[in-house]
């Protein structure tokens, strides 16, 4: 059986630079790459593939644009994963694509996935909007049971059992082929890729697809402000003494202490 | 509008009608295991209780959720991690629209208007929602509405087959006063060099009267802690009164769950550290050196 996992072209938000005076977001200047979290599906779908006897693939439908600086970097996204292990990756990308919602997405994903492989693994959250919708609707495309926040998965013949984390306790359900999964950071821990599995990850095979959406959008961005976080931002000096005195003076005018 | 909502915490149920009046009439989902509290239920039209689903069947609750739906234009849940498990689920079913964690909602010109945080904290999403949409609502942004009786209507419970099978629960240990209502918190990061120094952040604490919260590596990787005290955008997100951040450099993800603080103070000894520009008052010194004075300065008021 073949796993897919996941993988979004997300923009590296300790990067993403933003103008508090101006409003402005620097979205085309910032660089993409795979989410953290997603490293952890990789891991797990390396980790599982040997288990299930088939081969982990990396699915990535790029919503970053066509310009040849974000097919650079979704490119070297999917080789990161394909160092770590994967098989192939697939690269869908193209015009229009930075429109598509999460429901045009996962319509577009399922024509990839439904028939092709029985497991799919994704990051509980992406790394730039964390919304965790995209797996749930493509298990609920594809007709599949769904299963988030994974903390450990097992195989065990025809299911696997799966244990996850929720706010007050931690449940383990055991989930039947073909099911989606989200996994959280804590599943494991990703191993880091030697140079000479970079240099053949270059030689894996990466399929580019071209990408028309398949339905209109439900939801548009009308725009993306700017919060206003104002800090104070005052620095307090002194040696450790002086320093403690003048913070508690400061957290006392504040009226918190 | 028409609004159905829904949440597993009858506490974010209580919520969700606040939220869903901005918009229309309420109707609230009531599961078998919330019948008891389901005199709590203010300022909505209706209650849907439905006596033969416990909250704890997802697969159950999505063909519930889906079918009742039909009937309302917005479905709104609550943005815990079951909450949110469900939204994509139902949207899709519904071929509806989807939000998570909203944090405002209204209607311009006929058409549902949200915001929400993304990129990690750094910018806020004005998103515009066609109709049906389903959306989950931000934690702690609503009042429970204080008056006015529903009626109760039952409804009946769907029957599937359900592929997933729960075989087993484990509540966990619980960390006294939660982050996400504490007053005072104190952070620690990877500053600290090893587990036993935690100890001065709790002494801070202690004397203050608040709880000590912590960094994704020193939670998750280094597990020095529970991953309930771990703050930021996948952890908990936090809005104390005063938050004093020690020993981490404010990674986007943390600061991302740190932003409804209101006083913020940051010691580290890097002054680059981004934490600085999160914070209203710096300290750049060594927090081995810093803490334990800060400690002792505050005991001797507190005790005198």
């Amino acid at each position: 059986m073949d796993i897919a996992v996941l993988v979004k072209q997300s923009l590296d938000v300790q990067e993403l630079r933003v103008d508090q005076d101006t409003g402005k977001i620097y979205i085309e200047d910032a660089p993409t790459k795979a989410g953290d979290i997603e490293l952890n599906a990789t891991e797990e779908a390396v980790r599982l593939k040997e288990k299930l006897g088939g081969k982990a693939i990396a699915i990535m439908l790029s919503t970053g644009g066509a310009s040849g600086k974000r097919q650079k970097e979704a490119r070297e996204a999917l080789t990161r994963v394909l160092a770590m292990g994967l098989d192939g990756a697939v690269l869908i990308m193209g015009e229009g694509a930075e429109k598509g919602d999460t429901y045009v997405i996962a319509k577009a994903l399922a024509e990839e996935i439904r028939d092709k492989f029985g497991l799919v693994l994704a990051a509980e959250g992406s790394e730039d909007n964390f919304s965790g919708l995209l797996p749930a609707r493509l298990a609920a495309e594809l007709g599949w049971p769904y299963v988030a926040y994974a903390t450990a998965i097992e195989v065990e013949g025809d299911h696997v059992k799966v244990t996850r984390s929720l706010e007050d306790f931690e449940e383990v359900v055991r989930v039947k082929f073909p099911a989606v999964i989200s996994v959280t950071q804590e599943i494991n821990k990703p191993r880091v890729p030697k140079l000479v599995e970079i240099v053949k990850a270059k030689k894996k095979p990466l399929d580019q697809k071209d990408f028309s959406p398949p339905v209109e959008p439900k939801l548009t961005i009308r725009e993306l402000k700017v919060p206003k976080v104002e800090r104070k931002q005052i620095v307090i000096e002194g040696d450790v003494e002086e320093a403690a005195e003048k913070l508690i003076q400061a957290l006392k005018e504040e009226g918190v202490l | 509008m028409k609004v159905l909502a829904f949440s597993h915490s009858m506490d974010l149920a209580l919520e969700l009608v606040s939220a869903g009046r901005e918009l229309g009439d309420v109707s609230l989902l009531v599961t078998s295991d919330q019948e008891g509290r389901i005199n709590e239920v203010k300022g909505a039209k209706e209650v849907l209780l439905c006596k033969g689903l416990d909250s704890g069947d997802q697969e159950g609750l999505v063909e519930l959720i889906s079918g009742l739906a039909s009937d309302y234009e917005v479905v709104l849940l609550a943005s815990d991690r079951r909450g949110r498990e469900l939204v994509g689920q139902v949207a899709h079913r519904l071929g509806a629209s989807s939000a998570v964690d909203v944090s405002s909602l209204s209607v311009e010109d006929g058409k549902l208007v949200v915001e929400r945080m993304t990129f990690g904290g750094k910018a806020i999403a004005v998103e515009e929602m066609s109709l049906p949409a389903v959306i989950s609502v931000q934690k702690g942004k609503f009042k429970p509405p204080e008056e006015g009786e529903p009626s109760v209507r039952e409804v009946s419970a769907p029957s599937i087959e359900r592929r997933v099978e729960v075989i087993e629960r484990k509540e966990k240990p619980k960390v006294g006063v939660p982050l996400d209502k504490a007053e005072i918190v104190v952070a620690v990061g990877r500053g600290f060099r090893k587990k036993e120094d935690l100890k001065l952040a709790y002494e801070l604490a202690d004397v203050l009267g608040g709880v000590v919260g912590a960094t994704r590596p020193v939670a998750a990787d280094l597990k020095w802690m529970e991953e309930e005290v771990w703050i930021g955008i996948s952890g908990v997100r936090i809005a104390p009164k005063l938050l004093i951040v020690v020993g981490a450099s404010g990674q986007q993800q943390f600061a991302a769950g740190i932003m409804d603080s209101k006083v913020v103070v940051a010691v580290n000894t890097d002054s680059k550290a981004p934490i600085f520009e999160q914070a209203d008052y710096g300290v750049v010194m060594d927090l081995y050196e810093f803490l334990p004075v800060l400690t002792k300065k505050l005991k001797e008021i507190k005790g005198g």
